[in-house]
């Protein structure tokens, strides 16, 4: 017998879901989310969602890029291996300008990239919404708002008459 | 546009708070008077006006390419702004007759500013200008009359395109035709290509041409770079100041903020781009005849400023404005903005005033008599006064935005 | 946002109550009014038909021309570099055109994805998966022609700084390295900017998928992607940086690429203005061959609805720009070379415009500076076959642009004895043809097997994926 995992509601356009998010968000729940097959402008803040930190991320891979590539710079050509060609200084912040760009660039981007993926815990191919019937529906064009059996809030009949509150083209539950 | 729909207007900007540009025509004259004695009494003096007409040369030209930008894409939610934009074109038609003393005096000295005019010019050890072979393969370019008719053209274009544009746009708030919007297309594609064209003639012939012998394909490029972002300084400045007195206030939103910010952003990597690619092509080079331009730039006081340029107009704005909070907050916009614009100011004096020699032929130093100050800031002082009563006087005369663009709802509703 | 609300309890600006717009409307993204679910029945239709006959007929076409270059690389490495026509002073012909030419083509599809996106330019959506697999592919194509030239091409690592047995490193002050950073970082942000954006789009096939062995496949790279809004919040940020840093990285790989010339002292090359020249001039080929690749594909799969006439237009104005820009490059170099006075470098002008490649100069003036031009009317931008007929010229005249910097300016060198005429060989011919069918092999591959236009990316800019929209 498969566990619950919460309540899932379906909605047909992007308004319906957005309303719904924001009463959900009004009433004080915590473990729920939206599924929609595009992102939707204003969803953030309905949900009560603050800005993502993934630049953070950015900002550490490129100062680390750009360091990196300035001191294998210095390394190589002017500490390890001294390399005196076309009477060019040793070392200079010019000529080592062009490659420890694209270090920051390339270390920025590699960051950025697992900022995204360490904060939505992907990859992740196992997940309740997944196995649910209309996940089809949920990448082309139906909108979903599911409240968890985790939230300390959710109870059977209240979780559900919230959700019924909100006019949904169905109501369904959401097994684990 | 009818007289009543006129008063109107003027009922509704018309503000106590805000300035009156009688006033700033005063400071302007002021200002402008001091400068002129500068200009006749001193080498430097002469040189200085040269910064401030560039100056104010650079932040209307560059309001002009926001204007045409703008009209090209056909956006959206920068019609708000453009209207301030707008305002600021009235000063256009004036930047020729600041350029008029500049005119008289090297008709009377001839290689005050521009060496090459003097063919009796010494140039320190190697002759004069007229035995000089450079000067002679260049006189088809470098000769006074064509010089003249180059600078008329310019500021004749630069004028016609601004007094179109602005007429259009002001037309269009009385009469709501679509057909002003489809000239402004059509003057935005010519008007592109011929201000491209003439304000990189600018580069070369009042800056580039200070010191003949130096040349670089990229100059012009650099000056559009340099215009750009003073323009967007003066705009973020402007219109914080306007939702700050009320004018603006409830129309210009936090998002207009953070996309002219982000612009200001983007001509700040776009200028160091362009000022890396050139300074570095020109070190890895390493040819006398190229390098011997920075080697000016690295004498004296120049060194510091040059340094000051790289962390001041390039490295600080970046990391500033990299920051999402500091971009569209009003404070550190403002901020931000009157630090690019006075980095500008230096940007131009590390580009012009290093071109002036002393009696050993050795780059002018800018800081070598406190009497330098007065003209500096009389110069800046007098062509600020200038812009700014052009802007008063039009923003007077105008709505606030152009309330019959088709664009004007997308721009109120711009948010996100 | 903040202001949305704010707005509300404040009185509104008298103001406001006068503003009465003119009527003139935007272009549709997309036309007919289309339903969420019609797009993704659309795009998702091309890769789950039956693989259509003339697919097979172009890709056995591929295979064979893409045989030119396996069989040119392969007498290459087991003779030697001279089999390619370079002799001394034109140490670099064919190749490093080539290099550049498939370099510059990939940048349309950089701008597209990146700098339309900060610029939020909507008309983007439908054009810019494909325009991005387009720069991926092309910079395979453009990075055969450096390693194989290296020679010992085994030995290419060397490139890298590799502790190696000789305990040597690369040497950083040469512009050959840059290139080598400056593609490899290309080429990898490209794939991973390309895959961020695949990933919802994997997520629908997956979602849709019959058979196991593909639902097992596209999940997997799907990555399980749920269309979570708590995912879309750092997946739109992760987008957007990446975006942010696709753009200054485009704009310096061909800047680097132009380092390449600039740095050296060779009439012609030293030249300040290369960098931002030689960026107008590689998005001026990318759109070239963006509209070359896209106008028959919108025909072949009937996409008129999601590449419309508003988005030709847009991509043709790009064109008339950039050609435009190139040519004030070229109109500045002119200019320059004459003001600087410098006997050299006149020559190297007047040696490109009038001398023996003059006949590649004036292909290249009337192919980039004139053909454009043509953009300027409307009827010729709304003729699909003339802008698929300029685009063609683009291509053309931006590879002879290349031809032009790289081979005049070597064949008059510095010693007047060593002046020459130089000519590719065949085996120079052959491998480039050869890169062409290598890119078609590829992206034939990727518009079967792949979803071809950014269906959720296109979702997110039709009128009712506004939240507001009635």
């Amino acid at each position: 017998m498969a566990k619950k995992y919460g309540l899932i509601a379906k909605f047909d356009t992007p308004a319906d879901i957005m309303h719904a998010a924001e009463k959900v968000r009004d009433a004080g729940y915590k473990q729920w989310d939206v599924i929609t097959p595009f992102p939707i402008h204003g969803m953030d803040p309905a949900m009560g969602l603050k800005r993502s930190i993934v630049p953070r991320f950015t900002i550490v891979g490129g100062t680390l890029g750009f360091t990196t590539g300035m001191s294998m710079i210095w390394f190589t050509n002017a500490y390890d291996y001294k390399i005196l060609i076309g009477g060019k200084p040793l070392f200079s912040p010019m000529f080592a300008f062009p490659v420890s760009y694209e270090l920051t660039i390339l270390f920025s981007a590699f960051a950025s990239i697992a900022g995204m993926f360490i904060m939505n815990k992907l990859p992740m191919h196992y997940h309740p919404m997944l196995k649910h019937k209309e996940v089809a529906a949920s990448s082309d064009d139906k909108f979903f708002l599911y409240i968890e059996t985790a939230d300390p809030q959710y109870s059977e009949e209240s979780t559900r008459s919230l959700l019924e509150s909100l006019n949904p083209v169905e109501i369904d539950e959401l097994d684990d | 546009m009818s007289s009543q729909a006129t008063t109107s207007n003027i009922a509704m900007n018309q503000d106590a708070s805000l300035p009156n540009p009688k006033k700033w025509l005063t400071i302007g004259a002021i200002g402008l008077l001091i400068s002129l004695v500068g200009l006749i009494s001193s080498p430097i003096g002469a040189y200085s006006y040269l910064v401030s007409v560039l100056f104010v040369s650079s932040i209307a030209i560059g309001m002009l390419f926001l204007v045409l930008i703008h009209h090209i894409f056909d956006a959206g939610w920068s019609t708000v702004v453009r209207r301030q934009a707008e305002n600021f074109l009235s000063v256009v038609p004036y930047l020729g007759f600041l350029f008029i003393p500049l005119f008289l005096m090297t008709m009377k000295d001839n290689g005050l500013i521009w060496i090459w005019m003097d063919d009796t010019a010494s140039l320190h050890g190697h002759g004069t200008v007229g035995e000089d072979v450079l000067y002679l393969k260049k006189t088809w370019w470098l000769n006074e009359t064509f010089f003249w008719i180059r600078a008329i053209i310019c500021f004749g274009s630069w004028a016609f395109f601004a007094r179109a544009l602005r007429k259009h746009s002001f037309s269009q708030d009385s009469d709501g035709k679509a057909e002003h919007t489809f000239a402004c297309r059509k003057l935005a594609a010519g008007g592109l290509v011929v201000v491209a064209l003439t304000w990189s003639c600018a580069a070369f012939d009042w800056i580039m041409g200070l010191e003949y012998h130096w040349f670089s394909t990229m100059f012009g490029v650099w000056f559009f770079a340099n215009a750009m972002r003073a323009a967007l300084a003066v705009l973020v400045l402007t219109c914080t100041y306007l939702v700050a007195k009320g004018p603006l206030k409830g129309i210009f939103n936090n998002k207009h903020l953070h996309d002219l910010t982000t612009l200001s952003f983007a001509f700040c990597v776009f200028w160091a781009y362009i000022s890396f690619s050139q300074y570095f092509l020109i070190w890895n080079g390493n040819i006398p005849e190229e390098t011997f331009w920075f080697n000016y730039r690295e004498e004296g006081i120049y060194f510091y400023i040059g340094m000051f340029l790289v962390f001041g107009h390039f490295l600080f704005p970046f990391l500033f404005l990299l920051q999402f909070k500091l971009k569209t907050a009003h404070a550190s916009a403002r901020f931000i903005c009157c630090w690019i614009l006075f980095m500008q100011l230096f940007d131009l004096y590390y580009n012009i005033l290093p071109s002036l020699k002393d009696s050993h032929g050795e780059p002018y130093q800018m800081f070598s008599s406190p009497l330098n100050f007065v003209w500096f800031i009389s110069g800046i002082v007098g062509v600020v006064g200038i812009l700014l009563w052009a802007y008063w006087t039009s923003f007077n005369k105008v709505k606030i935005i152009p309330i019959r663009d088709p664009r004007i709802t997308e721009s109120l509703n711009h948010s996100h | 946002m903040a202001s949305a609300h704010s707005s509300s309890s404040e009185p509104k600006p008298a103001i406001l109550a006068e503003v009465n717009p003119v009527d003139i409307p935007r272009a549709a993204m997309v036309d007919n009014n289309r339903s969420f679910n019609w797009i993704t029945e659309k795009i998702c239709g091309i890769i789950e038909e039956k693989t259509p006959t003339w697919w097979w007929v172009l890709f056995i076409i591929a295979c064979c021309t893409a045989s030119f270059t396996l069989f040119g690389l392969v007498y290459l490495v087991s003779t030697g570099v001279g089999v390619w026509g370079l002799a001394n002073p034109v140490n670099w012909g064919w190749a490093i055109v080539n290099f550049v030419f498939w370099i510059g083509i990939g940048h349309a599809g950089t701008l597209i994805s990146a700098i339309l996106c900060l610029l939020r330019q909507k008309w983007r959506t439908s054009i810019n998966r494909a325009a991005e697999a387009m720069t991926i592919f092309a910079v395979v194509c453009a990075g055969l022609f450096p390693v194989f030239h290296v020679g010992r091409v085994w030995l290419a690592w060397f490139l890298f700084p590799l502790p190696n047995a000789n305990a040597i490193w690369p040497n950083f002050r040469s512009a050959l390295l840059w290139d080598v950073f400056a593609v490899s970082t290309y080429g990898t942000v490209s794939v991973l900017f390309w895959y961020v954006g695949l990933l919802p789009d994997l997520a629908t096939i997956r979602d849709r998928c019959t058979s196991k062995v593909k639902q097992v496949l596209y999940g997997f790279f799907a990555l399980g992607w749920r269309g979570s809004n708590r995912h879309w919040r750092n997946y739109e940020m992760c987008y957007l940086l990446l975006a942010g840093l696709s753009t200054p990285l485009v704009l310096s790989v061909h800047t680097i690429v132009s380092f390449d010339f600039a740095i050296s002292l060779v009439p012609g090359w030293h030249t300040t203005i290369f960098p931002p020249y030689f960026v107008a001039g590689a998005i001026f080929s990318g759109f070239g061959m963006v509209l070359t690749l896209m106008l028959p594909l919108r025909a072949v799969y009937r996409l008129e609805d999601l590449i419309t006439q508003y988005h030709i237009d847009c991509m043709t104005k790009i064109v008339l720009a950039t050609g435009t820009m190139v040519g004030y490059a070229y109109g500045m170099e002119f200019f320059i070379a004459a003001y600087g006075a410098n006997d050299f470098e006149i020559f190297a002008f007047v040696n490109r415009a009038f001398g023996n490649y003059a006949w590649a100069y004036w292909i290249m003036i009337s192919c980039n500076v004139i053909s454009p031009q043509f953009f300027w009317f409307k009827s010729i931008r709304e003729n699909t076959t003339l802008v698929w007929i300029i685009s063609i010229f683009v291509n053309v005249g931006m590879w002879f642009e290349r031809f032009v910097i790289t081979v005049t300016s070597l064949s008059r060198d510095f010693v007047p004895s060593s002046w020459g005429y130089y000519s590719p060989t065949v085996v120079d011919i052959f491998t480039y043809l050869g890169t062409f069918g290598l890119f078609s092999v590829l992206f034939l591959l990727f518009i079967r097997f792949l979803p071809l236009m950014a269906m959720a990316e296109i979702k997110a800019v039709t009128p009712q994926a506004d939240p507001h929209h009635h």
